[in-house]
C-alpha cells in the first residue's frame, strides 16, 4: 500500500495528506490553455464585441487594451489571498475575513451574481449558434430564425441549462485533449475570420471597408467618460478568466514559475486575438448603423451571428461550432463555481444549511448546483421576457457585476494584508498598491455605470417605467441580494455576529 | 482475510456494508472501508476558481467514514480509510490492491425503480476492470447474519469449470450447500441449446472437473438446477432463491488476463437477481489461495446431483 494515496488514521481522522488537484500535472502549454478557455474568446468576443463598438465606436481596440489594467491590479491581489487564504468561497471568505460578515456576504453574492449572469448568457449563445449552425447544416436559412421565437428559444435555452447542471453534479470532468482541441479550434477559427475579412478589404469585397487609423488605439479619444466606463465594464468581462493561470499553484510542474509565465503568455495570445478580430471586424464592417455594420443594434447581440457568414462563406459553419462549443463547456464548468460559492455559505452558516449537502454518490455541491441552475433559468426567462436584447443588456449587468465583487475582493485583499502592506516592495506592490488602485477602479467603473444605466436609453434601450433595464437587472439583483441577507439575519444571525467567520488579518511576520 | 468494502453514504452504501458483515462474520475477516475523494482535473476549467472546496468535501467524507463504521457491528474488525482517484472506479481498484483485498464489495445503484440490480456506472466500471472478485449487494439488502448457500452459475462456455471450482472450494471451505445452475432462455435460439442439454452439461462438468477428487464431491451437499425461461431474467425469477444465498458468476471470456469482464447473459441476471452477486476474474481460481484457503470443516450432507423438471411454460414454448 502506497501511504502517499491511501490514508490510515486513528478514528475521527481520515485526514488528507495532499489536495486534491493532480499536483505537477501542468506544464507551460497547458497552463495557458487552461487559461485560454476559462477566457472563452470566441464566445467573449461575439457577446461583448458588439455592446463595446455600441459605446465607444472605432475606439474599441484603446478601450480593449485599458480593460486589461484594473484585471491584472486585481488579479494579482487575488492571487495573494487564495494563496493566504485558498476556500471554496472566495470573494466571500476573503471579505468576510477583511471586512467582516456583512460586506462578506455581499461580495460573495455577487460572485454568485455574476457567474449566474454568465450562465444563462452563455446558455444563450449556446443555442443561438446551435439554432444557426443548424441552418448552415441544412442549407436552410429558416432554421436560424427559430431562435426567435420566444417559447422554443427559452425551452431550449433551459434544455442547455439543465445539461450543463446534471453534468456538474455528476461531477464529470473535461479532459486535456478535449480542452486542447477547443482551445486550438477556437484560435484558428478566430484566426480564419480575421484573415477572411481583411481579405475582403483588400479585395474591395467589403461591407463598409474603414482604414484602420491610430487614433483607435487612443482611449482619450473616447467621447466621454461615461462611454469610457462602460467600455471598460464590458471589457472587464472580456479578460475575465485570465486571472485563473495566476491562481494555479501544486498542480503546475513549477510552482515558482509556470503560473506567471502562463499568465503572460496567455495574455499576449489573447490580446494579439482580440485586437485582430476587432480591427478586422471593424475594417470589414465598420460602424455604421444600417446593414452589416458594427454599429447596427441589430448585430450587436452576436456580432460573429450575423458577420460570421458574409465574411467566411460556407465556412461560416466552423464559426458557429466554435462558438458553440466553446459557450457549451464554459457553460459547464462555470456551474462549478457559484455551486462551491453556495455550499461554502451553506457550510459557514451564511445561507441555509441545505446549501451545504454534498451529494454522496458524486461528491458535488449537489443543492447548490441545482439552486445555480434554477437561478440561471429564471435569470434568463426574466431579462429575454423583459428585453428586446437581453443577450446585451445581460452583459452588461454583467460587467458591472463583475466590477463589483471583483472590487470588493481587491479592497479585502489590501485590509487583509495591511500589517504587511509597508514591508518591502514586493508586498507594497502587490498586496497594496495594485489591489488598490484595481479595486478603486472598478468600483468607480460600477457606480458610473449604474448611475448611467438608469437611463432608459441605456444598453439596449430596454426600460421599465423609464427606469434602464440594465440597471433594474444589476442593482435589481444586489438589492435582492441585500434583502436575502437580512432575511438570513433573521432566521440565524451566528454568521452575521461574526462567530463563524471571525475577521482577521494577516500578521506582519517576517 | 480482508474485504475492501466501497462506501457511499446512501442506502447503497448500507447494503454493501450489511453484505460485507455477513461476509466478514463467517471468514473472520477484517473490512476496509474505502471512500474516494475525487482528483479534480486542472483542464476542467473551474473559473472563478474555488480551490478549499476539499477542505470542505475531505471534512464531510470524514464524517461519513464516521457514520459508515457505525454501521458495522462490534465483532466484526473494520478499518477507514480515504483514497484519491480520478474515477471512483480505479481507485477501489487500486485501493483493494493496495490492502491485498480478497473481494471488493459494493452496493448496487439505488436509482432502479423496478429491478433489483441497476449497475450504477461505479458498479458497472468495477465490473469490467476489477483484478478482484466484485460482491454487489441488490438494493435494500439488510441480512447481517452469515450466508448459507452457494449458488454457482454454469455456463456452456469455456471458463465454466472455473467458476465451479471456486464454487465447489468455497463450498467446502465454508461449509455451505452448493447448487450448480444453468440458465436457458428458450426465447432465444442459442445454438439450440434445450434444458436436456444443458442439464447433461452440468453433470458433465461436476463429473469432469479434473481440478477436483470424486470424493471431495461426495461430501458436499451438491443441487443441479436448470433454471429457464422465455428470458434469462426470466429464468432467474423461476429459481427459489434462499434469503442467505449468493450467487457465484464467472467473467465473460472478453476479460483481460486475470480481471473481470462481466458478460451480456450476466448482466441479465444481475437485473433479475435478488440476492447478492460474486464475479468472479478471469483464471481466478488458479491464484485464489486467499479466497480458497480453508479453516473450517465441511458440513458434510450427502445429496446426490438432481435436477429440477421444467416448468409447463417452458415445456410449450420449447416444443
Amino acid at each position: 500500500m502506497s501511504s502517499r494515496d491511501t490514508v490510515r488514521n486513528a478514528t475521527g481522522d481520515h485526514g488528507l495528506s495532499e489536495k486534491g488537484l493532480k499536483a505537477g500535472s501542468v506544464g507551460l502549454i497547458g497552463a495557458v490553455v487552461i487559461g485560454i478557455s476559462c477566457i472563452a474568446p470566441a464566445y467573449t468576443l461575439t457577446a461583448a464585441l458588439g455592446p463595446t463598438v455600441s459605446e465607444v465606436g472605432v475606439h474599441l481596440p484603446a478601450i480593449f487594451l485599458v480593460g486589461f489594467i484594473p484585471m491584472l491590479l486585481v488579479a494579482l491581489g487575488y492571487r495573494e489571498l487564495n494563496n493566504a487564504m485558498p476556500d471554496a468561497g472566495t470573494s466571500f471568505t476573503w471579505a468576510s475575513r477583511a471586512f467582516g460578515p456583512w460586506l462578506g456576504w455581499m461580495g460573495g453574492w455577487g460572485l454568485i451574481a455574476a457567474t449566474i449572469i454568465v450562465l444563462s448568457n452563455l446558455a444563450a449563445v449556446a443555442v443561438d449558434f446551435f439554432y444557426l449552425m443548424l441552418a448552415q447544416i441544412f442549407s436552410n436559412p429558416g432554421l436560424a430564425d427559430l431562435t426567435r421565437i420566444l417559447p422554443l428559444n427559452i425551452a431550449t435555452t433551459l434544455v442547455f441549462i439543465a445539461g450543463a447542471c446534471w453534468i456538474s453534479y455528476r461531477g464529470m470532468e473535461t479532459t486535456k485533449s478535449f480542452q486542447y482541441i477547443l482551445v486550438a479550434f477556437q484560435l484558428l477559427v478566430l484566426g480564419w475570420f480575421a484573415i477572411a475579412a481583411f481579405a475582403h478589404v483588400a479585395n474591395g469585397t467589403a461591407f463598409d471597408a474603414t482604414t484602420i487609423s491610430a487614433d483607435w488605439f487612443n482611449p482619450f479619444a473616447v467621447e466621454s467618460f461615461s462611454q469610457f466606463a462602460a467600455g471598460v465594464s464590458l471589457s472587464i468581462f472580456i479578460f475575465w478568466g485570465w486571472d485563473v493561470t495566476l491562481t494555479m499553484n501544486e498542480e503546475t510542474k513549477n510552482p515558482k514559475k509556470t503560473p506567471g509565465r502562463a499568465a503572460t503568455v496567455t495574455i499576449v495570445v489573447i490580446v494579439l486575438i482580440y485586437m485582430t478580430v476587432s480591427l478586422a471586424t471593424l475594417s470589414f464592417a465598420g460602424i455604421g448603423t444600417t446593414g452589416l455594420g458594427a454599429g447596427n443594434p441589430e448585430n450587436q447581440n452576436s456580432i460573429f451571428a450575423v458577420l460570421a457568414g458574409p465574411v467566411m462563406g460556407p465556412f461560416a459553419i466552423l464559426m458557429s461550432l466554435a462558438i458553440l462549443s466553446s459557450s457549451a463547456a464554459s457553460l459547464q464548468s462555470t456551474f462549478v463555481s457559484p455551486a462551491r460559492t453556495l455550499l461554502s455559505m451553506g457550510h459557514y452558516q451564511a445561507l441555509p444549511k441545505s446549501f451545504g449537502k454534498i451529494s454522496p454518490t458524486y461528491k458535488s455541491p449537489g443543492y447548490a448546483t441545482i439552486v445555480a441552475a434554477i437561478a440561471a433559468a429564471a435569470f434568463y426567462i426574466v431579462t429575454r421576457t423583459l428585453s428586446e436584447n437581453a443577450l446585451w443588456d445581460t452583459i452588461t449587468a454583467l460587467g458591472m457585476m463583475i466590477c463589483f465583487y471583483y472590487g470588493i475582493t481587491a479592497l479585502a485583499c489590501v485590509w487583509y494584508f495591511r500589517a504587511e502592506a509597508f514591508h518591502g516592495a514586493k508586498n507594497f506592490v502587490f498586496k497594496f498598491l495594485a489591489p488598490l488602485v484595481g479595486g478603486v477602479i472598478l468600483l468607480v467603473m460600477f457606480f458610473k455605470t449604474a448611475y448611467d444605466s438608469m437611463d432608459p436609453a441605456y444598453g439596449s434601450g430596454s426600460n421599465i417605467g423609464g427606469l434602464g433595464l440594465v440597471f433594474i437587472l444589476g442593482c435589481g439583483v444586489l438589492l435582492l441580494g441585500v434583502v436575502l441577507m437580512f432575511i438570513m439575519y433573521k432566521r440565524s444571525p451566528e454568521f452575521f455576529k461574526g462567530q463563524v467567520l471571525s475577521r482577521a488579518s494577516q500578521p506582519y511576520n517576517p | 482475510m480482508r474485504y475492501v468494502v466501497g462506501y457511499t453514504a446512501n442506502g447503497r452504501g448500507g447494503d454493501a456494508v450489511n453484505l460485507a458483515v455477513a461476509l466478514a462474520r463467517r471468514q473472520g475477516a477484517a473490512l476496509d472501508l474505502v471512500m474516494v475523494m475525487p482528483e479534480d482535473s486542472p483542464y476542467n476549467g473551474v473559473y472563478p476558481p474555488a480551490a478549499g472546496f476539499e477542505n470542505i468535501l475531505a471534512q464531510q467524507v470524514g464524517q461519513w467514514l464516521e457514520e459508515g463504521l457505525a454501521l458495522i457491528p462490534s465483532d466484526v474488525v473494520a478499518t477507514a480509510h480515504v483514497v484519491r482517484g480520478e474515477s471512483e472506479a480505479s481507485a477501489l481498484i487500486e485501493a483493494a490492491k493496495d490492502l491485498h483485498a480478497s473481494a471488493l464489495i459494493i452496493g448496487a445503484s439505488s436509482t432502479g425503480l423496478f429491478k433489483r440490480f441497476t449497475v450504477g456506472s461505479v458498479a458497472s466500471a468495477l465490473l469490467h476492470a476489477s483484478a478482484v472478485p466484485v460482491v454487489l449487494a441488490p438494493a435494500g439488502y439488510s441480512r447481517t447474519e452469515p450466508i448459507t448457500r452457494l449458488t454457482c452459475a454454469v455456463g456452456s462456455r469455456e471458463g465454466a469449470e472455473q467458476v465451479l471450482m471456486v464454487g465447489l472450494t468455497t463450498a467446502r471451505r465454508r461449509g455451505l450447500p452448493l447448487r450448480l445452475v444453468s440458465l436457458v432462455a428458450l426465447g432465444n435460439d442459442d445454438g439450440g441449446t434445450t434444458v436436456e442439454d444443458a442439464s447433461k452439461h452440468l453433470h458433465g462438468l461436476v463429473d469432469a472437473s479434473a481440478a477436483l477428487d470424486a470424493g471431495l464431491l461426495e461430501k458436499l451437499d451438491i443441487e443441479v438446477v436448470v433454471g429457464s425461461g422465455r428470458t434469462i431474467e426470466d429464468a432467474v425469477d423461476g429459481l427459489h432463491w434462499k434469503k442467505g444465498e449468493i450467487l457465484i458468476i464467472g467473467s465473460s471470456r472478453l476479460a483481460q488476463g486475470k480481471s473481470i469482464f462481466l458478460g451480456s447473459t450476466a448482466n441479465r441476471i444481475l437485473r433479475a437477481l435478488p440476492v447478492p452477486m460474486i464475479v468472479v476474474p478471469r483464471d481466478y481460481a488458479g491464484t485464489a489461495d486467499d479466497l480458497l484457503q480453508t479453516s473450517q470443516v465441511p458440513v458434510v450432507d450427502a445429496a446426490g446431483p438432481s435436477s429440477v423438471a421444467p416448468t409447463s411454460e417452458v415445456k410449450e414454448a420449447g416444443k
